[in-house]
């Protein structure tokens, strides 16, 4: 293969690579993202490599070699390319190959060919085996070489990880067009579908995934994307959801079979526990029962139990609950209110699971969207997002020159002043002399921004003075009046108190008005008559905005220049 | 609001106070916006003119 693809022969897919699960996808011709299926018919391939006499298996098939060949399997790799050894954590790889320091790299010792010898494979040959395994898979269902990738990446992947990945995917002869994060791919996944409007919005995107859990708040402002918060968590993750049953159905056994041991103390045993246990997970978040079945589970016995989904959402009742924390802190730490949220995207395998949706919903308000499976009929299989993400970018990209992409994605682009308040106008309250606060051009807007909105005005019309303010968001909490307390009650104990008074509370939005930027006066306006108002905000700050009646001529214009200092330059 | 008496502005139009400082923050490079972006600021051209193109 020639070193550098001619853009004209580029066949561009979107990559989701992940430590559990990998995927793959393209765009039609008519602009629509689809997920490809593998051979085996997996859209959600499993990132597994198992060698069995110097054949390569992977994805499912490589998955069920856990039990009888666990140390030929490697998995759970992804988050170890790029890292030294000392800064990574191995727990996942206890039921497989261990991961071993390998120079300056990580390594697995497995026998991957015929003969009785075991081999040092780096990580980065994991990864191009698997990533050619993919290639593949989605060369063959397009009937064209696939030579080109979007690849979707965890916000907390080092340059250094990206580096070794890239490198790593072109030993497997794809070209990495451009790196994306997982919960910005999310968001366009959403909002490349034909009846998606763009809006002003706060998005939260929760991707709960089998080895970790990652959210992140994103400001979505005209369909520009700029990230506010992160959180990543490795302990809020799929496979504690996996324990508790893997835990259930041991002790369901062991009472079952009082001389039959505990199957997680024997690692075959343990192994099929698991496998079964992620099926059965699966099946509950569809099923409101599913069947656990293990034959020759432990000392040679079958094992056979039901559970409904009522008992599964009880035991594992403390993770949900811990799901949702995961998620208000991410809120808090991009110093906002759970009010301020208007979707919640939620990604990755496990918000296919009913009680996690509902679990952020008593959360949330009831103003934010959840998109999920079970809250949102119009949702996107949650497993799928940030692959079709990276698919329609892919898409985009394509055609551009590499150097092009590289310029564009250079942080003279990409840094931008983003406005720090809102800025509106007053509208038209109860009284005559003051107004409301209208907010036209959101805060976190990144400039320049032009935006126009339509107002009224006083009904009697005449001349009007419309002022251009700043604004800032304010939760406004408002309490009832406090209930006189009889005596019996104050000797609850302060956990009742508390959470009763939660729910007395009513928290809302409202404006608090700032400076005031600037006045027009518009004179004769009709009865009844709206006015538009266009604002354009220059990356220095110079604001240009027009008034206008609608419908009428002329209006006023006006010039407010930047502040004279500035100190943050466009760069 | 109603226009108090007495009020003047050149050309009705009265600047008061700049905007605050903005708070530079990374975009995210993807989606159609975000290159449509992209393409303005490489090319050092506004909105308008690139409604027109």
């Amino acid at each position: 293969m020639s070193e550098e693809i001619d853009s004209a022969q580029r066949v561009a897919i979107g990559i989701s690579f992940g430590n559990s699960y990998s995927s793959i996808a393209f765009t039609t011709s008519e602009g629509k993202a689809e997920v490809i299926a593998n051979e085996e018919g997996d859209r959600q391939i499993p990132s597994i490599l198992s060698y069995v006499d110097g054949e390569e298996l992977q994805g499912t098939q490589a998955k069920a070699q856990f039990v009888r060949n666990a140390k030929n399997t490697v998995a759970y790799f992804r988050d170890f390319l790029g890292q030294e050894f000392k800064s990574i954590d191995p727990t996942p790889c206890h039921q497989s190959a261990h991961p071993v320091q390998h120079e300056s790299t990580i390594a697995f010792k497995i026998r991957d060919t015929a003969e009785e010898a075991e081999n040092t494979i780096t990580v980065s040959e994991i990864t191009t085996r698997h990533l050619k395994r993919l290639k593949n898979s989605a060369s063959e269902y397009l009937g064209k070489k696939v030579n080109a990738a979007v690849i979707t990446v965890p916000t907390n992947f080092s340059d250094a990880q990206k580096t070794a990945l890239s490198k790593a995917a072109k030993e497997a002869g794809i070209e990495v067009l451009q790196f994306i994060n997982e919960p910005v791919a999310a968001v366009l996944a959403y909002d490349a579908r034909p009846e998606a409007k763009l809006a002003d919005k706060i998005i939260l995107v929760a991707d709960l995934g089998g080895t970790r859990s990652d959210v992140a708040v994103i400001a979505s402002r005209g369909g520009i994307y700029t990230i506010l918060a992160t959180v990543h968590d490795y302990e809020v993750s799929g496979f504690k959801l996996d324990q508790v049953l893997m835990d259930h159905f041991a002790k369901e056994y062991m009472k079952k079979h009082k001389s039959g041991g505990d199957p997680r103390e024997n690692d075959r045993s343990s192994a099929k526990l698991k496998l079964e246990s992620e099926a059965v997970k699966k099946a509950l978040s569809i099923g409101t029962s599913a069947n656990f079945s293990v034959e020759s589970l432990a000392n040679g016995l079958d094992f056979t139990a039901t559970i409904n989904r009522t008992r599964y959402d009880l035991l594992a009742s403390k993770h949900f609950a811990a799901y949702a924390r995961l998620v208000t802190h991410a809120v808090e730490k991009a110093q906002l209110d759970p009010l301020d949220i208007s979707e919640i995207i939620l990604a990755g395998g496990n918000s296919h699971t009913p009680k996690v949706a509902s679990a952020l919903r008593s959360a949330f308000p009831d103003s934010t969207t959840i998109l999920a499976p079970s809250t949102s009929p119009t949702s996107i299989n949650p497993s799928e997002l940030s692959v079709r993400g990276a698919a329609i970018q892919a898409s985009l990209i394509q055609r551009f020159e590499l150097e092009d992409i590289e310029q564009s994605t250079h942080p003279m682009v990409t840094v931008t002043p983003h406005l720090s308040h809102a800025v509106g106008v007053l509208c038209i309250s109860g009284e005559e002399s003051s107004g409301v606060f209208h907010a036209i051009v959101d805060a976190e807007t990144p400039l320049p921004v032009r935006r126009s909105a339509i107002i009224a005005t006083p009904r009697e019309g005449g001349d009007v003075l419309i002022k251009l303010c700043e604004g800032a968001g304010h939760i406004k909490v408002t309490k009832p009046e406090p209930k006189p307390k009889k005596e019996k009650e104050e000797k609850d104990s302060d956990d009742d108190d508390e959470s009763e008074e939660e729910e007395e509370e009513l928290r809302e939005k409202t404006w608090k008005v700032g400076k005031v930027l600037a006045e027009a006066a518009l004179k004769g306006v009709k009865k009844g008559a709206k006015v538009e108002v266009q604002i354009s905000i220059s990356a220095s700050l110079d604001v240009n905005c027009i008034f206008r009646e609608v419908g009428g001529k002329g209006g006023v214009r006006g010039l407010l220049a930047g502040p004279k200092l500035v100190q943050n330059g466009s760069a | 609001p109603v226009l108090p008496e007495g009020w003047s502005g050149e050309r009705d139009f009265k600047a008061i106070e700049h905007l605050s400082h903005a708070t530079d923050r990374n975009i995210e490079p993807v989606g159609p916006h975000f290159l449509a972006h992209a393409r303005r600021k490489r090319h050092k051209r506004t909105f308008s003119e690139d409604d027109r193109i």
